[in-house]
């Protein structure tokens, strides 16, 4: 067996894309089934382990279910393909992390083996955002839109654990990236400036700290709004969470009036694929897309 | 204000770099406080510093920052790693710091109840009727996850079960991360 595995991805889905946004799946599935890359559904992936209270638990175990996933790949021969910045953080930096640490390593084989395991550090892991702008180039990505998003401003989010920490990640700058700009713009819309635009979503604080949580969302909501962003795009269903849900309790909670529609990568090039918002289960989004296909069928 | 004063000794940072392959960073860190700077919670919560979490790290103040519960508040965004002038490895340092925290029993609530489902399915997100129905009625493919009893069993090889069980002390509410830049 060699190492590089050619013939498309295994999906990797995690926790919280099937089980809490389904919607957000449906636009992966129909945009990748349109592209030339293949991604596989494959079966027997634990969660990631989620990498913000795991690692603070027990880093070994932490790594351990990482590689656990790892191998689960490597069995089926195919590289990783995440959807979530979570999966994508836990997973490469276990990967890397198993590579540098010796003793790390020893440790998670031990407990691999008991259960009949062995990592061999064979896959490789991408976000899926990595498939987009490495694999296929925002160039060619451009040749399947078929709507261009003309005259849309997009505010990119990229949210922390696809950037860092980047010296294990090793994807893209961790405050000056491109990656999303790119994507965003390959789509035909425009990529806007804003300030703390790498404001982290605030997930990892709000089970323990609400208020702390609901003043990092509003200040980004409010810096997006003063660059009169149409939307935001983001690369993770928990960032996804935090603006998309948390900005309707908000408006509800602190009579704020933010009206900016979040949308999931694939969401917006889904629909300058073509595709319609029936098809993309795009009222499945607690924030209204309604205003912004209005500008996209030449609307107000 | 009293100011109290600690006795420095150089156990605790012995300790936490041996448990971190790159724990020996610790040792550089002159306390410019660029960490907290640049740190999201802090901005907003001055009860989670990672300047002061350092600096207790350094000065061997460990019974009172492992049973600190504001050293939960990190979002692990690890802004703090990625600016260090001195390259500390500040994030991963402290989630070693919050490992030995679990050690003595010092876990929030929300991960606590995060491991429960972990250990009955393997995931930290379950799915529910509502979930399978819901997929079900959106054409999506039935979820082929790992089986519990691996992921379990797994777990149970590392030790995990017995140490997320434990119970810690009391925690009292103000301690060592607060306070100013």
């Amino acid at each position: 067996m060699v190492a590089g595995n050619s013939s498309g991805y295994a999906m990797f889905l995690g926790c919280v894309i099937p089980n809490l946004l389904p919607h957000l799946e449906i636009s992966i599935r129909k945009v990748f089934g349109k592209l030339d890359v293949e991604v596989k559904d494959v079966a027997g992936f634990s969660c990631c382990p989620e990498p913000i209270g795991t690692p603070g638990l027990d880093i070994t175990t932490w790594v351990t279910l990482a590689a656990r996933n790892l191998c689960v790949a490597e069995e089926a021969g195919l590289d990783i393909v995440t959807f979530c910045n979570g999966c994508f953080e836990t997973l490469k930096e276990a990967k890397v992390l198993l590579e540098h640490d010796a003793k790390l390593r020893s440790k998670v084989a031990e407990a691999l083996s008991k259960v009949g395991r062995e990592y061999r550090g064979r896959v490789e892991v991408k976000h899926f955002a990595q498939v987009l702008y490495n694999d296929i180039g925002p160039a060619k990505l451009r040749s399947y839109v078929e709507r261009p998003l003309k005259g849309v401003k997009v505010a990119a989010h990229y949210g922390c654990h696809i950037l860092r920490p980047s010296h294990l990640l090793q994807v893209d700058d961790p405050f000056n990236p491109v990656l999303l700009d790119a994507l965003v713009e390959a789509t035909g819309a425009e990529s806007v400036d804003y300030f703390r635009k790498f404001l982290c979503c605030g997930c990892g604080v709000g089970n323990l700290d609400e208020a702390t949580n609901v003043k990092m969302v509003m200040e980004k909501l409010h810096y997006m709004t003063q660059a009169k962003a149409d939307c935001m795009a983001v690369l993770c269903p928990v960032c996804f969470r935090q603006y998309d849900v948390r900005q309707m309790i908000i408006n509800k909670t602190y009579g704020k009036d933010y009206n900016i529609p979040v949308f999931y990568y694939t969401q917006l090039l889904g629909l300058a694929m073509g595709m319609t918002p029936d098809e993309l289960e795009l009222k499945s989004n607690r924030t209204k897309v309604d205003p912004l296909l209005a500008k996209l069928n030449g609307g107000k | 204000m009293v100011e109290t004063y600690h006795e420095i000794n150089s156990r605790f940072r012995r300790e936490l770099a041996e448990l971190h392959e790159e724990g020996e960073t610790l040792n550089f860190c002159y306390q410019c406080a660029t960490c907290s700077g640049i740190c999201p919670v802090f901005r907003y919560n001055p009860k989670y510093n990672p300047r002061k979490l350092v600096e207790g790290m350094l000065t061997g103040r460990k019974e009172e920052l492992i049973h600190d519960p504001n050293i939960w508040l990190c979002t692990v965004c690890h802004n703090c790693t990625e600016v260090c002038p001195q390259g500390v490895r500040v994030s991963e340092l402290l989630a070693v710091l919050r490992n030995l925290a679990t050690k003595a029993g010092n876990v929030p609530e929300h991960l606590k109840a995060e491991v429960k489902v972990l250990l009955e399915t393997g995931l930290v997100n379950a799915p529910s009727k509502v979930t399978v129905s819901r997929r079900a009625k959106m054409g999506l493919p039935e979820l082929k996850t790992a089986d519990p009893a691996e992921i379990r069993a797994l777990l149970e090889h590392l030790g995990f079960v017995k140490l997320t069980a434990k119970e810690g002390k009391a925690v009292k509410e103000e301690s060592g991360g607060g306070g100013q830049q």
